[in-house]
């Protein structure tokens, strides 16, 4: 395309242009809050309390202005000659289609120091080890106590209170701090011990989001000393997940925000509540194994017992069973208490069902035994009957000879039957 | 239960931690059924007492400060949330 035909396709007035120019600078990140150091000259504060000046270095000048509300809350004049970084915006005057900076806040010694501060505390406090992975230690599960220390009246505190409110149930300590500004480091410090003292649990240090400046607190020496000497584990909370401090890299987790910690320290509700009811269908689920296995032994009890009666008996056998089974499933469901008596009471009636076979079995034995001489033993089995052998092979012929736990075997018509001797009772 | 704590005194971890012991007991079987269902009726009392903590627990929001007497003191937080 011509670019004649550009140009013919869209005029726009030079005020569209610079109102255009003002709105890309607004939403460019590269010139938006942060920090710009130089020295300040041609300083001129004007009536109305906002104040003009250059911010220049060895190469560049800046045009600069300070509004009132802002300038109030440094803490400090400024001056010309004096070197300071200033955080703040870029922005355009779009009557002078010039741009300036907007200073929002300035501290003293500009760039240079302040960030070289902050490294070399940092190089510090790692050659210490006080960043080690090896001191990060478990948060505990399920914390009675929550210290909190932040502002009393911000975000951040609002959050986790509600956010804790769907949690596990835990009390909150909050120990009040000054977040920013003035005296904040040794507030926020103060507070961490405080809680420390008090018994807490865990303990979640932060607050809300905010400028570089704003969590300057969290990067200070005496609160990093404060969270490494707490003897409860520690969360960050501090601004949002861009942000990052030495709190954050000293304490025992990082949480990205203050909800994320409150998350983090309590587990939620409903998982827990269903982590009781999976440890609950397990342990039915291996009553009910148990209870299969005695159906098992029951059954193959029985038939060496009364091999004539034997699938008569294993029948009826399983069919309590089955009925205690049921009764688990109940149990399963609501309340074991009153099942267990009536379980108690079959189980007895089972055992009294056995013992009183003993002897009626002893006695048809022996009256089949008599007839041995006279029949061959294999027809007799043919009639039902079974022979009771030892493990030698030899015939039982008196229960005196039997002892419990001898291991027997019924021999029938069509195989045999190896069993364990439960119980003996002579006539 | 074993000479140790009533339910009702126990708190949530002591409860859980007495829940998950007495499932792996089970598992491992050896039990006979009697035993066995003991030690669920006791489960079940264990998970009801856990859920009545995670539901019915009063929580307490307060602030702590220390006095011009170096006591520290508590107070109840009202955020109206």
């Amino acid at each position: 395309m011509h670019p004649v035909s550009a140009v013919m396709e869209e005029t726009i007035t030079v005020t569209q242009l610079n109102t255009r120019v003002k709105g890309i600078l607004g939403t460019a990140r590269e010139v938006n809050d942060l920090w710009v150091a130089g020295e300040v000259s041609n300083f001129k504060r004007y009536q109305s309390g906002h104040s003009y000046f250059t911010l220049k270095d060895a190469g560049s000048e800046l045009r600069c202005v300070l509004f009132r509300a802002d300038a109030a809350r440094i803490g400090f004049e400024l001056t010309d000659s004096l070197e300071v970084a200033l955080f703040g915006s870029i922005d355009l005057y779009v009557e002078r289609g010039s741009y300036q900076f907007i200073a929002r806040t300035a501290r003293r010694g500009g760039r240079g120091d302040l960030y070289a501060r902050l490294e070399e505390l940092k190089a510090r406090l790692r050659a210490e080890g006080l960043f080690d992975a090896s001191r990060k230690r478990p948060l505990p599960l399920y914390p009675k106590t929550v210290g909190i220390v932040t502002s009393p009246s911000g975000a951040a505190i609002h959050d986790m209170v509600v956010t804790a409110g769907r949690r596990f149930p835990a009390d909150l300590l909050l120990a009040p701090a000054k977040v920013q500004g003035e005296g904040a480091a040794e507030s926020i410090a103060a507070g961490i011990a405080l809680l420390d003292r008090a018994g807490v649990d865990v303990i979640i240090v932060g607050r809300g989001g905010g400028s570089a400046e704003d969590l300057w607190a969290f990067n200070e020496e005496v609160v990093v000393r404060a969270i490494a000497a707490s003897t409860v584990p520690t969360v960050s909370a501090v601004g949002h997940e861009s942000d990052f401090t030495l709190a954050d890299l000293v304490a025992d987790v990082r949480a990205a925000t203050p909800t994320a910690a409150a998350e983090i320290v309590l587990a939620d509700r409903h998982d827990l509540s269903r982590r009781a009811d999976g440890c609950l269908v397990r342990a039915g689920a291996a009553v009910e194994r148990t209870l299969l296995r005695m159906r098992a032994r029951f059954g193959r009890a029985d038939t060496s017992l009364s091999p004539r009666r034997a699938a008569e008996l294993v029948a009826m056998r399983s069919l309590e069973a089955d009925r205690l089974s049921d009764r688990l499933d109940a149990v399963l469901r609501d309340r074991v208490v009153r099942m267990r008596g009536r379980y108690t009471a079959a189980a007895s009636m089972l055992e009294r069902a056995a013992r009183d076979l003993v002897p009626i079995r002893a006695s048809r034995l022996e009256a089949a035994a008599g007839r041995l001489d006279a029949l061959s033993p294999y027809e007799v089995l043919g009639r039902g009957y079974g022979m009771v052998v030892d493990a030698h092979g030899r015939a039982l012929t008196s229960a005196a000879s039997i002892g419990r736990g001898e291991t027997i075997a019924v021999r029938m018509r069509d195989g045999t039957v190896d069993a364990e001797v439960k119980d003996v009772r002579s006539r | 239960m074993n000479g140790k704590k009533k339910i009702e005194e126990m708190g949530f971890e002591e409860s859980m931690t007495a829940l998950e012991a007495m499932v792996k007991r089970l598992e491992a079987g050896g039990l006979d059924l009697d035993e066995s269902l003991g030690i669920y009726e006791e489960a079940i009392a264990l998970r009801d007492h856990c859920r009545r903590i995670l539901e019915e627990s009063e929580r307490r929001v307060q602030t702590i400060a220390e006095n011009a007497a170096g006591t520290a003191v508590r107070e109840d937080l009202d955020l109206n949330v």
